[in-house]
This record gives C-alpha cells, structure tokens and sequence, in this order.
C-alpha cells in the first residue's frame, strides 16, 4: 500500500534530534482524586513508569566531520571559472534569487550547509528551474558529501541550463566528482571529457 | 469545653468500646478533671496525627504532582508556509490581503505595530512580526509593497529607506495538535513577561503575594469587609497560590471543605516552591478562554486567542483585559459580553491607576481604547484539517503521536492559505454546478495541488462541502483512474525509440482478449467507432482504448506495472490487460504522485507537506529537505509532456482553455471509468500540478466523464491561479524537428502542412518531403542572394 505512508515513506530525515526535553506524561488528575489515602504509596510508584522513548529519525547522510570545501573549490568551480574565459552565458537573473544565492553562499562559507540548502530551497521555489541555483544545490550537496544528490541536481541544472559555458562545466565536473566518490571511474572519466566539451562553441548542427 | 460534654463524650465512648470503657473507668486516684483534659488532648492528637498528617500528605503529593507534572504538556503548532515577497511575483491585491488575514494580520488605519497592515489603492504598507524562522528569527520590519498589474512592483524597507530584493511574511498558524486533557497553552516565563502583568495581577488579585506564606488571613479579612459592605461578593480573598491550586482541580463546587483544602494545598506550595515558580505554573495554568472543546491556559495562549500577539506585544489596555478574566473567563468574555468585558477591563485600569502602575492620564489614555480583539481566534479554521491529516501521517514516521500532542514541536508545512481557499471554493462550487446541469446530488470531489517540481503540496481538498471533517477523499478515495493511467502505456513506448516516436502509426481496431477466467474482454472505445490507423500523439490526444490496448500488448502489462512501481506506486495490482485502461485503483495523492514525475520531466521527488519541525524553544531541527530521483530516459518525459500538451490544444480537453478563459500552454489528461463512475482531472501548467476527482461515496454510475466534471472543478481552480505555461524544452537526448503532418516526413517550417514535433534521438523520421528539398535550395540561393544584394 502507498497511500500516505507509501507518500511520506520516501521522506527522509538527516539529522537525528531529541525534541522532547523531559516530557514525563505524569500521572493525570482524575487518577489522582479517585485514589484514596492508602492508595498514595500505590500512586506514588505509578508515577515513576518509564520514560518515552523517542525513536530516532533514520540518519541518510554521514556527518559532516570530514569536510571538503576545497574539492568543490579546485575540482569544480575554479576550473569551470577558467575555462570559460571566452564563453560566458550571462543568463538574466532575479534579483530575489540572487539575494537567495548570495545568503546560501554566506552560510556555505559558515559551514553552515543545512542552511545553505535551506536558502537554496527558498530559491527555488521563486525559481523552480534556474540553472545556477540548481548547481549550487549540487554543490552543497558535495560538501555534505551526499553524491547522489549532488549527481543528481547537477544533472537537473544541466537539462535546464545553457549547456554551455561556466554553468555546464560546474554541472559536469561536479558530476565527475560524485561518480568518483561513488566509484563510478569510467563515469568519472566521461563526465571529466563532457565538461571539456562546454567550452566548444560550435552551435549544434542545423 | 463544659464538664458535662466531656463526660458524656467519655461515656459515648465507653459504650462504643468495652476495652477502652475499662480503662477510662477505671478511678485515677488525685488525677481528676486535668487528668480527662490530658487525654482529651491526647486524643485529639491522634485524630490530628492519624487523619490530618496523611490527609495532608495525600494533598502534598495531589498538588506536587501537578505543579510538577502538567507545566510542560504543551500542543505543537502547525505553520503555512510563509508568503515570500520579491518585485516581479505575481500577486494580486486580493490574494495578498488574504495571505495577511489568515497569517492574522489586521487592517487598521496606519501600519504602526506589528501585526498591522494598511491598504492604500495598491500600496500596502505591513509590518510584519517577528518570528522564529526555521533558519533563524526575523525581527519585526515595516514593509511596503507596491503592486502593479497583479505583480509586485516593488518592495521596500521604510524604516531603512531602502528597495528590497525580497522578504517573507511569518506564517498563518493553520493548526495545533493538542494533548489529550483538551487544554491549548503558550508556554510563558514570569522573567519574561511584561512587569505590567505581573504587577498588575498582583494589584487587583493579591497584593500579599510577596509576603503571604499561601494564604492571606488580611486579605480575606479585607475582602470579607469589602463583601458584607457591598452585599454581596465583590472581592475573592484567594491568593494567587489558593487560584492555582483551584485551577488544578477546577470544579464548580463551592463548599468550605474544598475552601480549607485549598488553602492547605496552598500553603504546601509555598512550602515547596518557590514564589517565582508558583508565579510561572500562575501564569500558564489560569483559565482564560473556550474554544469549543479546547480550553485556553494561561496568558501566552490568552494573548494570541484574544489579539493575535505576542504577550510582550501587548499594550495596558490589552493586559488589563486578561488581568480582568482572571475573575470569570467565560463571564467576562470580550467576544460573547464584549460591554462587560470592557466595564470590568477599566475597572481594572483604575485600580493600576490606584497603585501607581500607570499614570492617571495613561489609565485614562488606555481606557478609551477598544476592546481591541480579533474576530475569531488564530487557527480555529477547519478548512485546513484534510491537509493537516497529512502532515499527521508524514510525521508519523518520525514522531510519536505522543510527542505531537505534548512537546510543543513547531511544524513547517508547506501549504499555501490562499491556494487551499481557493481550491476548496473550487471544488464546491464546482461540484454544486455539476448539479445544476443534473447530475447526482450526491456527487463528491476530492483535489491535491502541488508545487511541480517541489512536491510540496499547496492545497489537499477531501470533501465538497468545506470545513466537514471525515472521510478525506483527497487521502483514502481508492477509486479506478480510466484513462488517467494511459500516458504511462505511451511512455513505455517512447523508451523504445528504434520502435516508436509520437507519429508511429497504430491501429484503432476492435480487439477481443481472452481472459483468464474464460470471459472476454472486448474494449471499445468513447464514441463506440473504431478510428483505423492513427498515430500514438492521436490515439493519446483522443484517448482511444483499442489502440491503446493494441499498443500496451506489445509493451507488456509487466512492464507498465514496473513504471508505476518507479513512479512511487506499491499498491498489488493484477497483472490484466484492462490495466492499460486504467482498471487500477487509486487515491488521488497517489495519481498526483506519478503526474509530478511527469510534469517534473522525469525528476521525481515524494510528495511533502511537511519541511523542517523545530523544538518548542526554537531548538534542534529536523529538516525534510528535497532530494530529487530521477527517472531513467528523461528523454521520453520530455516527449510526452509536449503531447499532453496536445490533449488541451486538440484533444479530450480541448474545451478547457475556453474554462479557464486563457490559452496559456498547459498539459493535462482527463480520465473516466466504466459506466461513468468516476471522473478525473490532471493537468499541470510550468508550476503547479492538479489533481481533481469527481464521483459518488458508494461507487455507483455518476453520470461523469473527465472533461464533463472533474476538469471543470480543476479549472474553477486554475483560472484563479497564475499561469505560465508548460516548460518544452527537451533534454538532452530529445529535440524538435519539423516535419509533415500527414506522412510524418522530415519538412521545412515554411511547408504546407509543417508541424514542429520532438522526437527522442534514434526515432526521428528517415525521409523527408519534396517541399523541404526545394526549400533548402531556396535557402542556399537566398543566402547568395543576400550577399550579392549586400555588394553591389
């Protein structure tokens, strides 16, 4: 059955919490004025039942201990950035997303991904297809080393975007580093040679 | 105590008990009257050690246990998600004065406090509250926003003077999940709330508070006075402490026993505690409000039921309202006895006047001020409960149900107010105006609006009639999809390029299939004609069943159970041939489910209601974030969005941009059972996917086909939404060619009879027309021609 636990099944949660600080459902009222006299030691040991457990959320993405900002920095970024001297798309962009882009880039330098992912979202639902959001999505998902959806928001930015230019090579390159961590070498290796080709300015035959 | 009644309590008890007869009896030589005295004392103290000491003690434990255990079962609050502002969204006036009244806001001559807004032709000046935002808390700010053409012109910072790129109002709070006891609280800190409060409540309740050890002989004494002058009760002597306790063990009885049980618990309290604690159980256990079954405690709650603020927004006039409910909630209530609320509220002015609290001019200021209280309490709206059914089922993964009702969690959902408004009206008057054109009274519908690529749902409608609470069809509907489910079956062939592209022609043909049980199964198609050969895009746009079987054989029913099962589809289904007809039962949700993965072009994401759940404190967080799941051969999704298309342009659904009065691009697929049981909707424009079902609770011949109802409710809906039309640019992988709409040969744009059709790589025609050709020469002499024209 799908329904609605088939729906909500397919969420996932990332990070384990402790919501509830203590909450002991203590032994209510109606018990309490029903029990007579000789019953208080009797309630008094009812009282102590044990406390809730909380079942925790499962736990899909690895801690962040071993972060890599400067994989996407040097392996991504910086040679897209290079590369593309000479053929830059300049796509129009809204000023509302690129406050969003600016903040998720401030809590990226942070650290901060979840935040980061968070203004990202907020982005993308002004936005729900613009390339350079979709691709710093990937990114961050890079850096909390989730490859498959780094894989998988760089392979959407690239079907929305110019595939040309800065943006595809990001999209490429960061594709190649996910297929690596996931030891995928040969992807790797196509996806490296995909990013050498946006820079080919040749339009498409006709 | 008379000797006589001494004497004859001995003798009373001599009777009773023989032993006890004889030892009292028994002469104590010198002893005498002091002697009958001792043990009259003796023996009162143990009546006083054997009764009152327990007595006490079971009171001890009755009241710390209270005090202890209930201060922190507190309800979770459910969010919208918030309205973001930015120039260039669209938004018209109307919906953006909607989005304030469900988030609270009040209109009001200037927008001078938080939670004020102010409409100036298409000016809208708002300043926004503060709130606590999953990623952090916004202060309050003073925003303006200038509309134009139902969009957002501009936006502006009026404190700071400056043009703003964006900013998002705090969300409409559309629920509470509340404990089992019915009680609703905000839980509120003595240190935090404002010193009028406190002040205040001690001025008019207990002006001892700080002395008293739980009881307070003079102020019982004082209101003893007070009453017998007055005639009748004008004063409590009751403590804060003695109220609380009261407030425990709330009961209408008024009898000295549950007087002196009161004051006893009292006095242990204070034993206990401290007298800021007591002043913090004070401030979130009294009983100040109804709200149907649910009671209102304490004053952080108070403040929000009454006015819709936060406590420490709260100006003298509004505190000494509640200061004033203390006395008789449900007496001295502003929305039921608004004059007597406003009589006892200045009374209570006066006496912070008296004491020196407030001036007597700011008394007087605050005396002429309205009652001030919104209409209907934040939250109360049943209209959101199917989707709030929901967000249950989502966090039941995580949470226990439990937690739900006592930890005071923060919810982030990720409906939209308006949207759900707007949806529900949709289908109710939808649905009444099926009726109106004859079919069954009893007709029921069901919707699922969400956000395409997202998969957060917007709006979740389960019944026509609004505010019903039940049976949820937009959750729990099983019902058969007919040919809802067909564009799966044309998708499978468009995976195969070397086999079909959307111009491979088909036969429409009668078909007769022998089942498994002897029968036979012989479709037919709507208009009861067989149409011969057809190409796929025709047999979809027209929904024809014989071809549509003919096709699904050669792909193999296995096959297209295997699509649904990656489009987020588990239910058992049997593997039949009149599964490619859509003999397949579903809810509504779950048909929204696999259109997203189409309307998304193949990026899939389970649907969401929920986005992050916080801790009561603003504390630890969980987030539900978006992850994408991409389907293999987006290519094909590319394909087949371009042909749903079609649908709307020429085929079942033709009639809908006329609906909606609007020839935006939209991609749809109507859908109706046998016997005309059940009508279905889906269509789906750049950012919003709908969802719409029409038929009858029991299942019987509704008289329904896809376009007749169901498509109406989704465009009474949509033709108030923003529209932009369906995304078609291709993947990699899929492109557009010209080509002949007749033999389906490669042509140029400017041929007779050129349409412009994608094709997934491998599929694309082999031949080409005449026409194209020639005009390729054409092309090459013009291009000669204009170089020779250039140099003359």
């Amino acid at each position: 059955m799908m329904s609605l636990s088939g729906v909500s099944g397919l969420i996932e949660t990332h990070k384990a919490v402790r919501a509830n600080r203590g909450v002991a459902p203590g032994c209510r009222r109606k018990q309490l004025l029903r029990g007579l006299l000789v019953l208080l030691l009797a309630g008094l040991a009812a009282c102590t039942g044990p406390a809730p457990v909380r079942p925790e959320p499962p736990a899909t993405v690895p801690a962040e201990t071993q972060d890599t900002p400067a994989e996407v920095q040097e392996q991504v970024r910086e040679p897209a950035r290079r590369e593309s001297a000479g053929v830059q798309v300049h796509p129009l962009q809204n000023p509302a997303v690129k406050a969003m882009l600016a903040e998720a880039g401030q809590a990226e330098s942070q650290g901060d991904y979840d935040r980061a992912a968070g203004s990202l979202e907020r982005a993308m639902r002004i936005q729900p297809r613009d390339p350079e959001v979709l691709q710093a999505m990937a990114e961050i998902q890079l850096h909390k080393q989730d490859y498959e959806q780094a894989l998988n928001f760089a392979t959407r930015s690239y079907d929305d975007g110019a595939r040309v230019g800065e943006i595809c090579s990001r999209n490429w390159r960061t594709i190649g580093v996910a297929r690596g961590h996931m030891g995928d070498s040969s992807g790797a290796a196509q996806a490296e040679l995909r990013a050498g080709q946006c820079m080919n300015t040749k339009p498409a035959s006709y | 105590m008379s000797p006589g009644s001494g004497t004859i309590y001995f003798m009373a008890t001599s009777n009773r008990n023989g032993s006890a007869a004889r030892k009292i009896n028994q002469p104590v030589p010198g002893r005498g009257w002091s002697g009958g005295i001792w043990r009259l004392l003796l023996l009162v103290f143990g009546v006083f050690l054997g009764l009152l000491v327990p007595w006490a003690l079971y009171l001890d434990y009755q009241v710390t246990s209270e005090f202890e255990g209930r201060k922190w079962d507190l309800p979770s609050r459910v969010y919208a998600r918030p309205l973001e502002l930015f120039p260039g969204e669209r938004l018209a006036r109307a919906d953006l004065e909607l989005e304030l009244k469900f988030a609270g806001y009040r209109s009001s001559p200037a927008a001078d406090k938080p939670g004020r807004y102010h409409v100036s032709g298409q000016t809208i000046d708002i300043f926004r509250r503060s709130f606590q935002f999953p990623e952090g808390t916004e202060p309050p700010r003073l925003l303006r926003v200038i509309l134009a053409d139902d969009s957002v012109a501009e936006l502006v910072d009026l404190k700071a003077g400056q043009a703003m790129d964006i900013a998002r109002l705090d969300p409409a709070e559309i629920a509470s999940i509340y404990p089992l006891q019915k009680e609703d609280r905000t839980l509120v800190r003595a240190s935090e709330v404002p010193t009028l409060l406190l002040t205040g409540l001690q001025a008019v309740e207990d002006r001892h508070f700080k002395q008293h050890p739980g009881v307070d002989l003079s102020g019982i004494f004082r209101a003893l006075l007070a009453n017998l002058k007055a005639g009748r009760t004008v004063q409590g002597g009751s403590t804060l402490t003695q109220q609380l306790v009261k407030n425990y063990f709330l009961s209408g009885e008024r009898s000295v026993a549950r007087k002196l049980n009161e004051a006893i618990m009292a006095l242990l309290l204070e034993w206990h505690y401290e007298k800021v604690d007591i002043l913090d159980a004070y401030l979130n256990e009294i009983y100040l409000g109804q709200q149907g079954d649910l009671a209102v405690h304490g004053f952080g709650r108070a403040s929000v039921f009454y006015f819709n603020q936060p406590l420490d927004r709260l100006e003298p006039q509004h505190i000494a309202l509640l200061v004033g409910m203390v006395r008789g909630a449900s007496w001295y209530n502003p929305r039921r006895n608004p004059e007597r609320a406003l009589e006892r509220r200045n009374l209570v002015l006066d006496v912070f006047a008296e004491t020196g609290l407030l001036s007597a001019a700011e008394a007087e200021a605050a005396k002429a001020q309205a009652l001030d209280v919104t209409e209907n309490p934040q939250g109360s709206g049943s209209q959101y409960h199917a989707f709030i059914e929901l967000v249950r089922a989502q966090l039941a993964q995580t949470y226990r149900e439990s937690d739900l009702k006592s930890a005071g969690l923060r919810i982030f959902t990720t409906l939209s107010p308006v949207e759900q408004e707007k949806a529900q009206r949709a289908v109710t008057a939808g649905v009444d105006q099926l009726h109106q054109t004859g079919l069954p009274a009893a007709l029921q519908g069901a919707l699922v609006l969400v956000d395409t690529m997202s998969g957060e749902i917007r709006a979740l409608v389960g019944d026509r009639y609004p505010g019903r609470e039940g049976f949820n069809r937009a959750l729990n509907a099983r019902r058969q999809v007919g040919s809802v489910i067909k564009p799966l079956v044309y998708l499978l062939a468009l995976e195969h390029p070397e086999s079909y592209s959307l111009l491979t022609r088909i036969s429409d043909a009668p078909v007769v299939l022998n089942q498994p049980n002897g029968k036979q199964w012989v479709p037919t198609n709507y208009d009861e004609k067989s149409h011969g050969e057809v190409t796929l895009l025709h047999a979809l746009t027209q929904s024809y069943n014989q071809a549509t079987v003919r096709l699904g054989l050669q792909l193999g029913v296995n096959n297209l159970l295997h699509k649904l099962e990656q489009f987020g589809i588990s239910v058992p289904i049997d593997e039949v041939p009149s599964v490619f007809l859509g003999a397949v039962e579903l809810t509504p949700l779950e048909v929204t489910q696999i259109y997203q993965s189409i309307a998304a072009g193949g990026y899939s994401v389970p649907l969401r209601s929920v986005v992050a759940v916080q801790t009561a404190d603003g504390g630890e967080l969980v987030r539900y974030p978006l992850r994408l799941m991409p389907q293999t051969q987006r290519e094909a999704i590319g394909v087949l969005n371009y042909a749903l298309t079609q649908v709307v342009q020429q085929g079942t659904a033709k009639a809908l941009p006329g609906l909606l009065g609007n020839s935006t691009l939209i991609a749809g697929k109507t859908g109706t059972t046998n016997d005309r049981r059940d009508s279905w909707f889906v269509g789906y424009t750049r950012d919003r996917l709908g969802v719409t079902w029409v038929g009858l609770d029991d299942n019987g011949p509704a008289g329904v086909t896809g376009s007749n109802a169901a498509m109406r409710v989704w465009a009474e809906l949509f033709k108030d939404l923003p529209l932009e039309p369906v995304d078609l640019r291709m993947p990699d992988g899929a492109f557009w060619l010209w080509v002949d709409d007749k033999t389906g040969a490669l042509t140029a744009q400017n041929c007779p009879g050129a349409i412009e059709v994608p094709f997934v790589s491998g599929s694309e025609p082999t031949t080409s027309t005449k026409c194209m050709a020639e005009a390729s020469e054409e092309n090459d002499e013009s291009f000669w021609s204009k170089w020779i024209d250039r140099n003359p």
